[in-house]
């Protein structure tokens, strides 16, 4: 890697952190202040600002374990397994912010927190297929190469239900309101679009930098063990 | 309709996961850091005694004492 590169990517930890602060502060206030009040479903209606960002995020993070669970196949290299993992927390704890917002947003308007629709559904099989990966990553030791070589196998095959997640609402009749932003023409009043670019941004801003922590903590089990391994080799012989 | 409570029950559940999250990551950061600190620092003093070097002397060129 360039030296650039290396200083470009080292900015995560400068820039990230306070950057995702701002825009999620901005987020909120844009959510709850400034953004008018939907007429029929009302005040737990601004909900969205954090659910269908959260959502997006859940596929991004997702997505970048499925590279990475390709690479560690293609390359057989542990660094792409610590992203693969690392990713995969943020899509399970985002997977899990869109279930729980949902449930809320859900009580009032469908009468239920929880019904077996296919949007709900088939999110609720990627957080179990991905809580899966974790389970089986977490079992076996962080530097086990077949370990990570299975456990990439079910980050690629798990990144099969996202489009059926996307498409479920199209192909099936469901509960779940069809898309109104990513349409050729969003249906929603300019200030609740501004207010809901600010929380994508807010969104994508935290959940780089919570990828970047959790795959620096992979990467660092992966250290600890090849450190043990060698205090063994010399207390041993 | 106004359901206000069902707005804060979802960002509270919302940043408390996300702050939660946080802190176990933080936690587990520090831990490994240290732990690895104090491993490494094992290392060399078990890289030392096998090379029959004693504490703070020049290794430069000498075996690794595998």
């Amino acid at each position: 890697m360039t030296a650039l590169a290396m200083r470009l990517l080292n900015l995560r930890w400068t820039v990230l952190p306070p950057a995702a602060g701002i825009a999620m502060m901005a987020m909120i206030v844009g959510a709850l202040v400034a953004a008018p009040r939907e007429i029929i479903e009302g005040e737990v209606q601004r909900l969205m600002y954090i659910h269908v960002p959260a959502a997006i995020a859940t596929y991004g993070a997702f997505f970048v374990t499925f590279v990475a669970s390709v690479m560690v196949l293609w390359k057989r290299d542990m660094r792409w397994d610590a992203i693969a993992r690392g990713s995969a927390q943020v899509g399970v704890l985002f997977t899990a912010l869109v279930l729980l917002s949902g449930a809320i947003w859900g009580r009032p308007i469908w009468g239920v927190y929880w019904t077996w629709d296919a949007r709900l559904t088939t999110t609720l099989i990627l957080f179990l297929i991905y809580s899966a990966y974790l389970l089986a990553r977490a079992i076996s030791d962080s530097t086990d190469e077949q370990a990570a070589r299975y456990a990439a196998v079910i980050g690629i095959v798990g990144f099969l239900d996202v489009p059926l997640i996307q498409m479920s609402v199209r192909w099936w009749r469901t509960l779940h309101p069809q898309p109104i932003i990513f349409t050729t023409k969003p249906a929603l009043p300019g200030e609740m679009l501004i207010v809901l670019l600010i929380g994508f941004v807010a969104v994508f801003l935290l959940a780089a930098w919570l990828i970047s922590l959790s795959t620096e903590t992979e990467r660092l089990h992966q250290r600890l063990a090849g450190v043990r391994a060698g205090v063994d080799r010399h207390e041993g012989a | 309709m106004d359901n206000i409570e069902y707005l804060f029950a979802g960002f509270a559940v919302v940043w408390a996961c996300i702050f939660i999250y946080l802190l176990l990551l933080q936690g587990r950061l520090r831990a490994l850091q240290h732990e690895i600190e104090r491993l490494e620092e094992r290392l060399e003093e078990a890289e030392r005694t096998s090379a029959g070097t004693p504490p703070g002397g020049n290794r430069q060129g000498q075996p690794r004492g595998e």
